[in-house]
């Protein structure tokens, strides 16, 4: 088989989409792991649970595709922020990071992620359902060269963007979002500058949980939504939280991409049948070279 | 203002401050001093709601502030400045300082204070847009000073301002302390440097082993013998001339 620079062309296109949904995903893993000094394991569920309420939200409620995002990221933030207030905040307060309380919360994180896959099981059933969102008005892209991208991508791009820019603009330029930041970097001085600390904790960790669940809705129609979606999603935004530099915001997004198209690549020039492991092997590269990850240096929280 | 009774706290099961009492009245300055590890910091996190209360009561003009929570606190005016200096050093000058203002609304005397803290400390302005990482340790804590300014404090608690700082910018320093104190706050200074602080202050507080040991008016801690043994350097004349001069 010979090169063809079109197909190339079309994985890295394709790679960049997918790689940006797994960036928004480790985006909240990393805005949790800075903001509550925690690996919040639960975060694939989180992920599946968005795409189910987007899916009942399209589908059996039959809102457009837009309002059904932003309905589940709303519910789901409220999902998540209940799970961090009822089950996490106790041991979150004794310590997160090395402490014997911090193990405890990678432990509590687990059985969160199995608790939840029992109860989306109970609620959805194990049949993968089919996502049937109504994209007609979004216009397929042609780029020259036959390269065409299904309306499904040109919306996720276009989404992403969105909600990155969101994400952002929120961080630098309004209050909530500079104590955000501040609680992130050192929660005793957030205090004395009479930041409500728990509440701020309580919007990272919502605002988390709703990037997740709009990667859900966006990867729902693309695949199918299905309970066990979570594992999957959670190695591959780990991988990319990791490849960026764990709790760097921009290398969430930038090893995101690098997941995505080096795993289309792999996919397309080594073998398909072993799609997921390139996530991985990219992972085992970069640590190999930087430790620390690519954007990952000694301060926390980079907006 | 602040009524300190019979407070024990510690961290986790370790009782450091084993029943102090403190009454700070309204206006001026009062100096907190004490050996390493005496619990001066620990007193200061008591005050601030950085630490829980094991017994005793806090009460902050007359309310009893002992079960609120440290942002609540600095809402009803009292401000700690930590030991650790630290500044957000992902963020600018004036982002820290505006942070600084979180909890207040009025935005034109918030401004205003902006202004005032640039005009004390000058070098704060020059630097505004630079990231607070890059600063110096004598500027970082002319900024952790100025950001507890922003908060528009009744009380304002300093850790050690002078500590590992250059004797020129700790006089600086001080001078500008005093004139925070002549606007009408009120002001808990930690010091190691005895003499220096009890010049600047008019109440002195000595802490021992999580105890008051000895207070009273600085100038005759000043002369105390007992006092006297625990002085460093610093000599009386220098300190005067260069907070004079502001
Ligand atoms: N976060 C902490 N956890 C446990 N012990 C602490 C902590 N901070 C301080 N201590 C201990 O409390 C005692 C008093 O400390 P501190 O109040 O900081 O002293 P200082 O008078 O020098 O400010 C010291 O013995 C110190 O080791
Ligand atoms: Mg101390």
């Amino acid at each position: 088989m010979g090169f063809d620079l079109n197909s190339f062309l079309a994985f890295i296109i394709f790679g960049v989409t997918i790689g940006v949904v797994y960036g928004i995903v480790a985006l909240g893993i990393s805005l949790i792991y800075s903001g509550l000094d925690i690996v919040h394991f639960a975060h694939g569920e989180m992920y599946m649970f968005g795409a189910f309420f987007g899916l009942v939200l399209a589908d059996n409620v039959g809102l457009p595709y837009p309002v059904a995002l932003v309905g589940a990221m709303i519910i789901t933030a409220i999902v998540g922020m209940s799970v961090e207030r009822v089950f996490y905040r106790r041991l979150t307060r004794a310590g997160g990071g090395y402490t014997v309380a911090g193990m405890g919360m990678i432990i509590c994180g687990f059985g969160m992620s199995v608790a939840m896959v029992n109860v989306a099981y109970f609620i959805w059933g194990a049949e993968a359902e089919p996502f049937r969102a109504n994209l007609d008005y979004i216009p397929r892209l042609q780029f020259p060269g036959d390269i065409e991208v299904p309306e499904s991508y040109v919306l996720t791009a276009i989404i992403s963007v969105i909600l990155m820019i969101g994400l952002h603009y929120f961080l630098r330029y309004t209050k909530p979002g500079l104590a955000v930041r501040a609680v992130a970097h050192n929660k005793d001085i957030a205090y004395l500058m009479g930041i409500n600390v728990p509440l701020m904790i309580s919007l990272i960790f919502g605002v988390a949980c709703a990037l997740a669940a709009a990667a859900g809705v966006l990867i729902g129609p693309m695949q199918s939504v299905q309970v066990e979606m979570g594992y999957l999603m959670l190695m591959k935004a780990f991988a990319a939280a990791v490849v960026g530099g764990f709790g760097s915001l921009p290398g969430a997004i930038i090893g995101g991409i690098m997941v995505g198209v080096f795993e289309n690549l792999g996919a397309a020039y080594i073998s398909a049948s072993h799609k997921d492991i390139y996530a991985f092997l990219l992972l085992i590269l970069v640590l190999m070279v930087k430790p620390s990850g690519l954007f990952g240096v000694e301060a926390k929280v980079k907006a | 203002m602040l009524q300190v009774n019979d407070v024990h706290a510690g961290y986790g099961n370790l009782k450091i401050l084993r029943g102090v009492d403190m009454s700070i009245s309204d206006g001026g300055i009062v100096t907190l001093l004490g050996g390493n590890g005496t619990g001066k910091s620990t007193l200061l996190k008591a005050i601030s709601g950085l630490i829980p209360l094991m017994k005793g009561q806090i009460t902050f003009d007359g309310v009893d502030i002992s079960n609120l929570k440290p942002h609540e606190r600095v809402r009803l005016g009292i401000v700690q400045v930590t030991q650790a200096k630290e500044a957000y050093p992902a963020m600018s000058v004036e982002e820290n300082l505006v942070l600084g203002a979180y909890t207040r609304k009025d935005r034109e005397a918030t401004k205003a204070d902006l202004e005032r803290v640039y005009d004390f400390f000058p070098v704060l302005r020059e630097r505004r847009k630079q990231m607070s990482g890059t600063l110096s340790g004598g500027e970082v804590q002319m900024l952790v000073i100025g950001r507890g300014m922003m908060a528009k404090p009744k009380m304002l608690m300093l850790d050690e301002p002078s500590a590992a700082l250059a004797p020129k910018v700790v006089l600086e320093i001080f001078a500008n302390i005093n004139r925070i104190a002549k606007s009408g706050v009120t002001i808990l200074v930690v010091e190691q440097n005895v003499r220096m602080a009890l010049i600047l202050a008019q109440y002195g507080y000595i802490i021992r082993d999580g105890i008051i040991l000895i207070e009273g008016i600085a100038d005759k801690l000043i002369k105390d013998p007992s006092v006297k043994e625990s002085f460093l350097g610093g000599s009386v004349a220098d300190v005067s001339r260069g907070l004079n001069n502001k």
